[in-house]
């Protein structure tokens, strides 16, 4: 797989590998994270989602490939890309367990500060509003709760209005109404033009505003998903899928046609494209029962494709 | 500067810190009291400007090359098990800014632990006197015996230019214990490698072509003659530049 996308802005991978030992846990990755897109990266337990989150953040080195955050080399060049960049790489999020969550937050801001990035003070008041810790704030990190530790993990990644953002199941350990908030967070960053890559066993809750998943499998990144594409997906009820199919692709605004007996399900621009769609079938003899959009099961379809790989 | 402080306040957080700040605090003072001092030491005390010495030569050698690495290694292998050295390391701070921060923190910790045991050692021995005695601090000609009546001010300086002597000679195992936690990121391996290393050099006097040439021959470069200081010195001086470029090579390279 080769990578498309520009390498000089958002999160760009290209023919990443990673060995430990004889082990190849990562073989040839290439992916880009457009900014304003989520990238969610799903896969097994095991199938190389932490070790490839941590080579494309700058904790572990690739054997191969290359991995490029706002147009920085994060090997070559840590501290331009990490300038850039947001992070939980852990799950419970790591802090100082005898400072306080404020004090904890004031350490990441000074290291910050190395980059030539400001923390005011009262930017850390907004992070922790934004991620519902202000009754916590001044409490030893020691006391925090799973949940409160891993939003305070979330707060620290977004504290310096990171360009890129990296997430290692950012959601684990949370209950329902955590794991709403920090896809309300994640999405919210994402429409004002952060680039986000966050692996998750979530599928269904993150389907709802990721803009593609990867679908990692034995260090192969076997899939990928465009999101935004399946929601102009549209299905036809019909007496013939084949010949339907084949009508449907030769027509303009029909960017894929395939077949799932009895539906022909086609990709379109938009649902203007389905009264000609409708005309062309009509008058290629091929009787259509009912048309609706495609509903898109994420974890369905993350079920089949571990089906056919392991 | 401002890693260099925040790392300052881990070293403070430590426990293995704390625990060899009093036991060098405590030990003084159990020296002072020990009644088989003069069978064991042939000494017995009649100054506080002894007290130093007789700490230095009780240490010297195991205890203080023990609490050195254990806690240099901490400060590498309690923020890996902790997870917070991964954090650090993706901030916009290069990876040899960090370490260099870790390394002066090693490097100034055996300073620290000789300044507790010096004013320990002194408080100890208070009781004896701070005056001008009959007999040496141990350091100079004559030994515990001395040559004479020693001043406090020709003692004070004995005892201060062999402690920081002993801080030299520390230096190098300061650098050692972070070169093992850096390439084990285990404060526990990271201590017995060390320790380990020691131990084999120790073993290694027997071949006298290489004895000069062991770290733990010079681990007694507070009693040295001036004469033999300088190259003692340099020898440590290449030791500790050597143990340094291999932190700075691996921690540069290292899977986090």
């Amino acid at each position: 797989m080769t990578v498309e996308g520009t390498s000089e802005s958002g999160i760009w991978v290209d023919r990443l590998a990673k060995r430990f030992g004889r082990r190849t846990v990562l073989e040839q990755i290439s992916f880009t994270v457009q900014p304003g897109q989520v990238y969610a990266l799903a896969g097994p337990n095991g199938s190389g989602k932490t070790t490839l989150i941590h080579c494309v953040c700058g904790l572990t080195f690739p054997t191969r490939g290359q991995v490029r955050l706002g147009g920085e080399d994060v090997h070559a060049r840590s501290v331009a890309a990490h300038a850039k960049m947001g992070a939980l790489v852990e799950s419970p999020a790591a802090f100082y367990g005898h400072l306080s969550g404020r004090e904890n937050l004031r350490l990441h801001a000074r290291l910050a500060a190395r980059g030539g990035l400001k923390v005011s003070e009262d930017r850390i008041r907004e992070v922790f509003t934004l991620l519902e810790l202000v009754a916590v704030a001044d409490r030893p990190v020691s006391v925090y709760s799973l949940g409160q530790r891993q939003r305070l993990g979330v707060a620290a990644a977004i504290l310096g209005h990171p360009q890129v953002l990296i997430l290692d199941e950012p959601t684990s350990g949370l209950d329902p109404l955590g794991i709403g908030l920090i896809h309300r967070v994640l999405a919210e960053l994402a429409s004002e033009g952060c680039a986000v890559l966050l692996s998750t066993h979530h599928l269904r809750e993150v389907a709802s505003y990721a803009s593609v998943v990867g679908i990692l499998g034995a260090g192969r990144l076997i899939d990928q998903v465009d999101l935004k594409l399946r929601q102009r997906a549209y299905r036809f009820l019909v007496d013939q899928p084949a010949k339907a199919a084949a009508a449907l692709q030769s027509l303009p605004g029909v960017r894929r046609a395939q077949t799932r007996s009895p539906y022909a399900v086609a990709l379109l621009d938009s649902e203007q494209v389905i009264p000609g769609a409708l005309r062309q079938l009509q008058s290629d003899g091929v009787a259509v029962f009912e048309v609706g959009p495609d509903v898109f099961d994420l974890y369905e379809y993350y079920r089949d494709r571990m089906e056919q790989v392991y | 500067m401002s890693v260099f402080v925040i790392e300052l306040a881990k070293l403070r957080a430590l426990r293995s810190v704390w625990l060899a700040a009093g036991v060098l605090f405590v030990l003084p003072w159990i020296w002072s009291f020990a009644p088989d001092l003069p069978k064991v030491y042939g000494l017995a005390l009649v100054s506080a400007y002894q007290m130093p010495t007789l700490s230095l030569l009780t240490v010297m050698q195991f205890v203080l090359p023990l609490l050195v690495s254990v806690s240099v290694a901490e400060l590498i292998g309690a923020e890996v098990t902790a997870r917070t050295l991964a954090t650090a390391v993706l901030r916009p701070v290069t990876r040899s800014q960090i370490l260099a921060a870790k390394l002066a923190v090693a490097l100034i910790y055996p300073l620290l632990l000789l300044a507790i045991l010096l004013v320990s050692s002194l408080l100890a021995g208070a009781r004896f006197g701070l005056g001008a005695f009959y007999g040496g601090s141990g350091l100079g000609a004559g030994g515990f015996a001395g040559l004479g009546l020693t001043s406090p001010a020709l003692a004070l300086g004995q005892i201060l230019r062999a402690y920081l002597l002993a801080w030299c000679s520390l230096l190098p195992v300061a650098a050692l214990a972070l070169l093992c936690a850096v390439w084990s990121l285990q404060t526990a391996l990271a201590t017995l490698a060390t320790i380990v290393a020691l131990a084999a050099m120790r073993l290694l006097v027997v071949f006298p072509g290489i004895r000069p040439l062991l770290l733990t021959s010079h681990l007694d470069l507070y009693q040295a003659a001036p004469s033999t200081v300088g190259s003692s010195a340099v020898l440590l001086a290449i030791y500790l530049v050597l143990f340094v470029a291999g932190c700075f090579y691996l921690f540069d390279r290292r899977d986090l």
